[in-house]
């Protein structure tokens, strides 16, 4: 009985703490704690947060965002954030729940206003139709979540920035709203400049090492005829290599578009199979030295890869 | 090249009141609108004088103009252009899950044992499937979760693994769970068996904490701190009772009939970042209890209860580098534990009998136990390990056995894994002995985290 007694306490006293502690708002005055998924998300965050906030990442750009360690110190920055941004449509399912779950952080849980899921305000390509399993590999059934490589979604991303910020600040909601008016006409500016070379990638015909590049084939205009993967996250093997270069020969395909966290050597292969160039693009902020930026990193890739065809 | 976005906003203020005139509006409009149909029935009424023959006729006519109207209006409709097929879902539209389910994944382990001397499963089958496990996992409410887990096998049926309840929203960082779980007693303990780099548990593990790895029901809480600037997390359990109840052996009270007969366990983690691709963690566990523990002298079931303790500590390195992580890592992890045994604990005797001729039977000693592993990631889908194992055998008077043990693992994807081990066994009395041991598991269900 006197466990039973104990048990009972303890479990009122949970109840009571946890009804408390739900959702407690961000403190007044003080800088908005920002923390994002990828650096991408981030650099966004920093762009329409500006001195407003504070803002970390978990991902690097160079690094393969489907495969981050769930470090505890990640646990550390999700402590005390007021934001948690993230990809969504399932890239961070292999890391995220760990993170949120030791973070313990009422703030960021599902529903409220710092569980900034940004795939809700884009539109999203390769929702999967029908009946969905593994057998596909490693598919995102909501859709493909390399969404941030059209610069349209970048908008999108600073506009939903905008107003979360403002929505857990308001008295800052004029910075906010200067700060993302002041990407988004930086980024026009930027748009006009690329139209060489988005004239120059108009469909040409190249080959990715993954998924991740449909939506910056979308806004370019890039014509992919084929995957190094023969199905998402499957690594490539001799057979389905040896479909691939048929398929460039057959198509003219003179690029090779991969990750710099993918095996250079087995595209290399296929390189001097085809007569292609192995070109690297960074796909995220900080992919590259010197990509510091998301405008940067747009004008790098679209201009790499027009000066490549 | 702006492409025009919709995004919906919420209502404003003289939205809100245009909507509440529309309302109103509306409402006003109703009872007329009633008002009319019953107008209609008048009109009705009143056609209903006319002559039958003219009725007739009219109605047919009437007939005639609507069926040619509706031919038209069809015709129209297919000339008209099709519908333009629907925009790109813009993020994930509705809910992904509107009915509310909970996530449900199995995981199968199937064992196959070629060692030269016979199999050394429990069962002593060849090839087995050692455990299918269930998992149920779910948001109870705002401030709740839920997971089950339910290990499905030939030898023990259906048990419940884990089942838990972790309050989500606490405050100071604090996470609470109710219900069963693993303790968090050394490293690999709070590892599910098929999640593990190699076919069983270590042997320290095994032999003090279980072969399946130490479980409690009760309360768990955890709190995070970092006041010198690192990662550290205090967890403090109090369970029912310390292990299993061992079969064949019966106390005269319940083990736990007190307070103190509970189990309570203690770890705290300490985790460094050493640079962006490596890190460190050392840790400290200890748990204590009462146990049943063999009485001499009379019935062979009656036991007594003796405090056991198990403290140790464990340390793990990792590293990954980032930009390469997808091909290249290693582990190497140790863990040292040390079992205190109470020696000479008052016997618990039936009431009325004498306690002449009784003695403890339990362990007269403390024991110690150890394991180093380390893992090399060979390709994007093969990694070597390797353990060695050493640990004072209580059955063989305290003496120490050892066992070194190599492994490959395939992964063919996130989902399924292949492992082929060989593991030379020394124990302390007796001749060395080979195993050869195959395993491969497999998940079914949505996408779980990566164990870290």
């Amino acid at each position: 009985m006197g466990t039973q007694r104990i048990f009972s306490m303890a479990a009122l006293a949970l109840a009571l703490a946890n009804g408390a502690a739900l959702a407690a708002p961000p403190d007044a005055g003080a800088q908005l704690k920002v923390v994002t998924s990828t650096t991408d998300l981030y650099q966004i965050a920093k762009a329409v947060g500006g001195d407003k906030i504070t803002a970390t990442h978990i991902g690097e750009g160079y690094q393969d965002p489907h495969f981050i360690e769930a470090k505890p110190s990640f646990v550390l920055q999700l402590r005390n954030a007021d934001v948690w941004a993230f990809v969504g449509l399932d890239l961070e399912i292999g890391w995220m729940p760990l993170l949120l779950q030791g973070a313990r952080n009422p703030r960021l849980q599902p529903g409220q206003p710092g569980y900034v899921d940004v795939s809700k305000i884009v539109p999203v390509l390769d929702v999967a139709r029908g009946n969905v399993d593994r057998s596909q590999g490693d598919v995102h059934p909501l859709g493909n979540p390399h969404y941030w490589l059209d610069p349209e979604n970048g908008r999108r991303i600073a506009q939903l920035f905008r107003d979360t910020f403002s929505q857990l600040d308001p008295k800052n909601a004029s910075v906010y709203s200067a700060n993302e008016k002041a990407f988004t006409q930086r980024l026009d500016a930027a748009e006009r400049t690329w139209q060489a070379d988005l004239a120059k990638i108009k469909g040409q015909p190249v080959v990715a090492w993954h998924t991740s590049w449909r939506y910056f084939a979308e806004y370019t205009g890039m014509n992919i005829v084929g995957f190094m993967e023969p199905k998402p996250g499957v690594p490539p093997s001799p057979s389905h290599l040896a479909g691939l270069i048929e398929t460039m020969k057959r198509t003219g395909a003179k690029v090779i578009v991969m990750e710099p966290f993918y095996d250079r050597k087995t595209a290399e292969f296929v390189a001097s199979k085809t007569g292609a160039k192995v070109l690297v693009l960074p796909p995220s902020v900080g992919g590259a030295k010197g990509l510091d930026d998301y405008i940067q990193l747009m004008t790098y890739d679209i201009h790499q890869l027009a000066t490549a065809l | 090249m702006h492409r025009p976005f919709a995004q919906p906003r919420p209502l404003g203020p003289a939205a809100l009141r245009s909507l509440c005139l529309v309302v109103v509006l509306v409402a006003l409009a109703a009872p007329a609108s009633a008002g009319a149909q019953q107008r209609d029935t008048t009109r009705r009424d009143t056609t209903a004088r006319r002559t039958p023959r003219d009725s007739v006729a009219a109605d047919s006519a009437r007939r005639v103009a609507d069926s040619i109207a509706v031919v038209r209006e069809l015709e129209r409709l297919q000339n008209e252009p099709r519908a333009a097929p629907p925009q790109q879902p813009v993020g994930q539209g509705g809910p992904t899950n509107p009915r509310l389910l909970p996530d449900i994944s199995a995981v199968g382990d199937l064992v196959g044992d070629l060692s030269s001397d016979g199999s050394t499963q429990d069962g002593g089958e060849r090839f087995t499937v050692r455990e299918v496990e269930l998992a149920v996992q779910a948001a109870v409410d705002p401030f709740f979760r839920g997971d089950v887990f339910l290990g499905l096998s030939d030898l023990e049926k259906v048990s419940i693994e884990q089942a838990y309840l972790t309050a989500t929203s606490l405050p100071w960082g604090l996470e609470v769970r109710l219900g069963r779980f693993l303790m968090p007693v050394g490293k690999q303990n709070t590892t599910h068996r098929h999640d593990l780099h190699t076919v069983d548990y270590p042997y320290a593990l095994q032999r003090f904490l279980g072969a399946e790895g130490l479980k409690g029901t009760g309360i768990y809480a955890a709190r995070i701190f970092a006041p010198f600037g690192f990662y550290q997390e205090l967890i403090l359990t109090a369970v029912d009772r310390f292990g299993e109840a061992p079969e064949g052996l019966t106390t005269v009270e319940p083990i736990n009939k007190n307070l103190s007969g509970l189990g309570y366990s203690a770890r705290l983690r300490n985790y460094w970042d050493l640079n962006e691709a490596s890190n460190v963690e050392l840790s400290f566990s200890g748990i204590t209890g009462r146990r049943e523990q063999p009485v001499a002298g009379g019935d062979s079931s009656l036991a007594t209860a003796a405090r056991q303790s198990v403290i140790g500590a464990d340390f793990t390195y990792r590293w990954r580098p980032l930009q390469q992580g997808l091909y290249k890592s290693f582990i190497l992890q140790a863990e040292f534990m040390r079992q205190l045994n109470e020696r000479d604990p008052a016997l618990q005797l039936p009431v009325g009998i004498p306690s002449a001729g009784f003695t403890y039977a339990g362990p007269d000693r403390d024991f110690s136990a150890a394991y180093v592993f380390a893992r090399y990631q060979l390709t994007r889908r093969g990694y070597l390990g390797a353990r060695f194992d050493t640990f004072q055998d209580e059955a063989a008077s305290g003496r120490t056995s050892t066992a070194g043990s190599g492994y490959l693992e395939f992964f063919p994807s996130e989902f399924s894994k292949l492992l082929a081990a060989y593991e030379r066994y020394s124990p302390a009395l007796g001749s060395a002995t080979n195993r050869i041991l195959l395993q491969a598991t497999f998940a079914l269900g949505p996408h779980k985290p990566h164990p870290f």
